[in-house]
């Protein structure tokens, strides 16, 4: 064709090409009147991964369940005490042996069926028995009974604080396990669906895509629909912070669970967009790998590690750690022999075991999870640091079920020697850093440093009852505790996480709860965009 | 590395003598500025030990307490996530990216050379067989034969370098094999079969060299697409791990900062496409100083 | 031309034969035991051994062969592990997103290529031409995932002009749903008479196809120069000057009517060039592809998810270039009469 007819033709295509693209994408700028009531929640990684069963989910799944189903009782960050939510109120015998729970009236699960104490007491039975996710905070639990519709009543083997249990973000939730009728409720619930109270309930569930899960609200739910409230949640997934961020910039998304320090301290100026920077009880653990690397190494490795120099790289995303158990939870102490950055010292220890600068080289694999940027900063800090003491560490990055699957494996030559992943508790209880991880397990579970200390198992399985009965003593066996795991180095709290969230703030009632860790409770906000 | 080979006249290619050669340099200033930049990357590639201010950043020195400056009279191309200098790491990175280049088409050729001769020179079932084989590795574009075969091997500079000899050694095969069959239906070549020259001699003093000169220009125009395969392997992780200062990789652990610290990825991706459009200049400009057709245009 | 075609899809059978064996291959030299990672992290030795007879993994290498081709053949592409459904499913599911964004890219990569390849020709050796030559070779130097960050940064960050991400704005989900009925979003959208999607989703493909259309643009023109240049000094066309036409008649209807078949056979070749490209561009856009699913296999170790997305590629490229040797064929006859 003639050359001068193809510019016409080129600039009448882009022309055209430019007026569509003028249509449709004023249609992603401008927020329409529909968005506001759509709540996105931008997450890095897929939410339903894990399943749909209430009972089992102990993962990244909560920031939707919680909106879907609720507890007896929730944990209120600001006044560190036990608010209610299902159940109204709460006593408690004399002897702590028996505690009694008054249940909500009009309360109903989304299949329709009220909400009974015969109904909550199944959920709970339920949970107990297939014991995963944190099922253990129940293990107190010896029988529940339901003296009539509207009151459960707990009856324990050991004194055990229930309300704080019966608070917890996972495994503790109240469901309708007559769901399906007659057939099975764990393919009913993954189907999906969910039986459970909370205001909003699944619409759509579009496995291994970006928007992954669509809730919508739930009109029959307890608290009401007055005043303005958003009607839909949907979950997205956006790998990328610089995507999140021009997402977020341009109201697309609401509400984005993380991104990296620089990226969050850009949005400060921003007029739409509101930054929250709230403590967590969140640390980063390094889980070093015990039955490969003896006393002697794991000390010299945690006396290698720069704290400092991490913390200061991550921009105000990390805080420095006293110990396992973070700052406002029970048992946290300042007063503990905490690990330096000491090279120095780290070189002679390593030299005694004929390796260090001069010595033999000491190669050693550190498995982190991908996606997070913050997690691959230490990995690279580690990497660095360790160097300069002649040990070679190779680092892996990997998605999360494989790495985790990696560090099960039966076969233990394929184990790291260094495990980076978060931890945080399941309820307000210190606990989970210590049965979780520290307890001897055959096959490992997540105690992937594969830690066997039977003297320390039989501390912390008197710790939760002596806490219940008398709090003193138990502060003191947590910290007898820490100092043990300190001497012993199988694990290190790298750094404490601080929260920093970024959000449109088109919407009012956000409060950051370290209980519920990464969990927005929607029908709590009100949108005024 | 779609492009066929090009189409040369398999008769007169040689390079230009003399007065000729000025002649064909001057109307072709896009041979000369490709030649010079390749020149120069090269030089910093030697020089990199000296040029580097902080040489120690392109290892496993970190510094923690200046992550992400902004360019400056101390870090010319600022820091990364790391606080390791940008600029040491993008000069050292000159080694790795034309390194991997070098032995990738090495072994391509090495293997292709022989083989395409083989087929070329023999014809027949021989022939046919390499022929075939060629045709199967061929039906995987280049990036993702590699990508598939780096997916499932340990990632490692070791790695990409066998991974993309092997999707490049059929294209020199090819290419050599067509001008080896050429060569061998001549009648001079079937004269020196019947003077009784052996075979080994008709293939080394004739079929050889007159088979390679295409050859050449196809690798100095391939350094460019290696150059971009290596990158985005690495991109995609497969390729050099940190802490070596490969461009690729470089981008890839940046992109997550590009919006606030715009020099963590814009620098390695420059030096990329540098390096990419001086070879590739390069192999064009001396394939146009080849083509007879091109000097009596002039 | 039976006998032509028959020749040449014999070739690609024999071709494609070869493809599959060379992917058992690369699935074979995955380091680590296949039957450990099936029977999970706390399988007992008995559980392996019964998993390697599951698996048919005790037979020996050919009859393994044999039984991953028929399983091939069958449909049974093997399941993924990071989406845990049948590969196949997988790739119908996220093909067709990906085929849309590189068809229009390389329109895209047409529209630019062939007017800037006559004009280069039409005046050789001139500034005009120099600067298009060194802009064609910037086009397939340019590391495509660097372009991708720059244009997403400066398009949708800082000017506002297009979408950041994703195929279509999220409000359009509840507003305009889109019914799909061929998977294709660009033909279901006005299928269904859903014009705001529509719009939506060429405004969100847009900055991802001009990045993929770079490498195609560059490659092109210098194609559609060579060949026009190439022709330009022919027999056909000294007759087609003597005859009286000027020399736009030239460039435009004669020369470039040549020049169509390697350009149409070099288009063949890099529409699967250009899909493989969207592995390295779709993430970066969070476009719902090909390539998406690749990187996140690739991220996940999942092996037969990534020899699927192999597999599949490997068959669009042959199959474009039997279309494209019996296109040629059809058009010009001196081809099958060789």
């Amino acid at each position: 064709m003639k050359p001068h007819r193809a510019g016409l033709l080129l600039a009448s295509g882009s022309a055209l090409a430019l007026l569509v693209a003028a249509c449709g994408g004023s249609s992603s700028s401008a927020p329409q009147h529909a968005a506001s009531q759509v709540f996105t929640y931008d997450t890095t990684a897929p939410v339903m991964d894990d399943g749909w069963d209430p009972a089992t989910e102990y993962s990244d799944g909560i920031i939707a369940m919680s909106n879907m189903y609720e507890t007896l009782t929730r944990y209120n960050a600001v006044t560190h005490k036990i608010d209610p939510l299902l159940a109204t109120s709460w006593s408690k015998s004399a002897d702590g042996l028996t505690w009694t729970f008054h249940l909500r009236q009009g309360v109903h699960f989304h299949t329709g069926r009220p909400m009974t104490a015969q109904a909550a007491k199944a959920a709970l039975m339920r949970t107990i028995k297939l014991g995963g996710g944190a099922a253990y905070v129940f293990s107190a639990v010896k029988t529940i009974s339901t003296p009539d519709a509207s009151t459960l009543v707990f009856h324990l083997k050991y004194a055990a604080p229930v309300d704080l249990a019966a608070s917890a973000a996972y495994s503790a939730y109240i469901y309708d396990t007559q769901a399906p009728g007659g057939g099975s409720l764990a393919k009913w619930l993954n189907a999906p669906h969910d039986s459970g109270t909370g205001p909003y309930t699944v619409q759509t569930w579009n496995k291994g895509q970006e928007f992954e899960v669509i809730l919508k609200a739930y009109p029959g739910y307890w608290g009401g629909w007055n005043g303005p409230h958003y009607k839909k949640v949907v979950f997205r997934v956006v790998s990328q912070d610089s995507t999140s961020a021009q997402l977020l910039r341009s109201g697309q998304v609401t509400f984005v669970e993380q991104v990296s320090p620089s990226v969050w301290q850009s949005f400060k100026g921003d007029p739409g967009i509101r930054t929250v920077s709230a403590p967590s009880w969140q640390n980063l653990l390094a889980q070093i790998n015990s039955k490969t690397l003896d006393l002697k190494l794991r000390q010299a490795i945690s006396y290698g590690i720069n704290y400092p120099g991490i913390i200061a790289a991550l921009h105000g995303a990390a805080v420095p750690s006293s110990g396992l158990i973070p700052d406002g939870l029970f048992g946290h102490s300042t007063d503990l022999p905490n690990y330096t950055y000491d090279p120095a010292k780290a070189a002679q220890m390593l030299k005694q075991a004929g390796y260090g600068p001069g010595g033999k080289p000491l190669n050693l694999t550190l498995t982190y999870t991908q996606g997070d940027s913050n997690e691959q900063v230490v990995a690279t800090l580690l990497k660095s640091s360790l160097a300069k003491l002649n040990i070679d560490l190779r680092t892996q990055s990997l998605a999360w079920p494989t790495q985790w699957a990696k560090a099960k494996s039966s076969d233990s030559t394929n184990h790291q020697s260094i495990f980076l992943e978060y931890w945080w508790p399941d309820f307000a209880d210190p606990s989970t850093w210590f049965t979780n991880l520290l307890l001897t397990e055959h096959p490992p579970y997540y105690n992937l440093s594969y830690y066997s200390n039977p003297a320390l198992d039989k501390q912390i399985n008197k710790v939760d009852e002596l806490t219940a009965t008398d709090p003193t003593a138990g502060s003191q066996l947590y910290h007898a505790m820490q100092v043990e795991v300190l001497q012993e180095a199988p694990l290190q709290a790298l750094y404490n996480v601080n929260y920093q969230y970024a959000m449109r703030n088109s919407f009012t009632g956000f409060v950051s709860n370290p209980a519920y860790a990464g969990v927005v409770f929607v029908h709590n906000l009100k949108p005024t965009g | 590395m779609i492009e066929a080979p090009s189409t040369l006249p398999t008769g007169g290619a040689r390079l230009p003598r003399g007065q000729t050669l000025r002649r064909g340099l001057a109307a072709n200033p896009l041979l000369v500025v490709g030649g010079l930049l390749s020149a120069l990357i090269v030089l910093i590639a030697l020089l990199a030990p000296l040029l580097a201010p902080f040489p120690g950043d392109a290892g496993t020195a970190t510094h923690p307490f200046l992550v992400l400056r902004p360019p400056s009279a101390q870090h010319w191309f600022g820091t990364d996530n790391v606080g390791r200098d940008v600029y040491s790491r993008v000069l050292y990175g000159a080694r790795i990216s034309p390194l991997i280049a070098v032995a990738v088409l090495a072994i391509a050729c090495a293997v292709g050379i022989p083989l395409g001769v083989a087929a070329g020179y023999f014809g027949g079932w021989l022939d046919e067989v390499i022929m075939r084989v060629t045709d199967i590795f061929l039906a995987f574009p280049p990036l993702l034969f590699a990508l598939a075969l780096a997916a499932v091997l340990p990632a490692s500079i070791t790695t990409v370098i066998i991974v993309i000899a092997l999707t490049w050694w059929p294209w020199y095969t090819r290419l050599v094999r067509g001008q080896a069959a050429s060569v061998a239906g001549r009648p001079y070549i079937d004269s020196c079969r019947a003077l009784g020259i052996s075979r080994r001699r008709i293939i080394f003093r004739h079929i050889l060299p007159n088979s390679i000169t295409p050859l050449i220009v196809q690798v100095s125009l391939d350094v460019g697409g290696v150059i971009l395969t290596v990158s985005a392997l690495s991109f995609l992780g497969l390729g050099a791990q940190d802490p070596t200062p490969d461009w690729g990789l470089m981008v890839a652990e940046g992109q997550n900062y590009f919006l606030t610290s715009w020099w963590v990825v814009t620098f390695p991706g420059i030096a990329i496409l540098v390096t990419a459009f001086a070879f590739t200049l390069l192999g064009d400009g001396l394939r146009d100083l080849m083509d007879p057709k091109r000097i009596f245009l002039r | 031309m039976i006998v032509y075609v028959a020749r040449r899809v014999a070739l690609a059978v024999l071709v494609v034969a070869g493809v599959i064996v060379l992917t058992f291959v690369i699935a074979h030299l995955v380091p680590g035991d296949p039957a450990a990672t099936w029977a999970g992290p706390h399988a007992s030795a008995a559980q392996v051994a019964a998993a390697r007879r599951y698996l048919g993994l005790d037979r020996p290498a050919a009859v393994q062969l044999l039984g991953y081709f028929g399983g091939i053949l069958a449909g049974n592409w093997g399941l993924s592990i990071h989406t845990h459904r049948p590969v196949l499913s997988d790739l119908a599911a996220v093909a067709p997103a990906s085929l849309e964004l590189v068809t229009v890219a390389l329109i895209i990569a047409l529209v630019v290529a062939v007017p800037l390849g006559l004009v280069s020709a039409r005046w050789p050796g001139r500034a005009g031409d120099q600067a298009i030559r060194a802009g064609s070779i910037l086009g397939v130097s340019m590391p495509i995932f660097c372009l991708a960050l720059i244009l997403q940064l400066v398009f949708a960050q800082r000017l506002h002009l297009l979408p950041v991400a994703g195929e279509y704005s999220p409000g359009l989900l509840f507003s305009h749903p889109l019914t799909r009925v061929t998977g294709f979003g660009l033909i279901d959208a006005p299928l269904t008479g859903n014009w705001p999607m529509f719009g939506s989703i060429l405004s969100h493909m847009l900055l991802p196809a001009v990045v993929i259309a770079a490498y195609p643009a560059g490659l092109l023109t210098r194609m559609v120069r060579a060949q026009v240049l190439d022709t330009v000094g022919d027999a056909h066309i000294q007759m087609v000057r003597a005859l009286g036409f000027g020399e736009r008649a030239v460039f435009g209807r004669f020369a470039m009517k040549l020049a169509w078949n390697p350009v149409a056979a070099a288009v063949a070749l890099v529409f699967a060039y250009s899909l493989v490209n969207t592995f390295l561009v779709e993430a970066i856009f969070d476009w719902p592809g090909l390539g998406s699913y690749a990187t996140a296999s690739i991220t996940s170790l999942d092996t037969p998810a990534i020899l699927g997305v192999t597999l599949f590629i490997a068959l669009v490229y042959v199959a474009a270039n039997l279309a494209v040797d019996i296109f040629q064929a059809a058009i010009d006859p001196r081809i099958r009469l060789r």
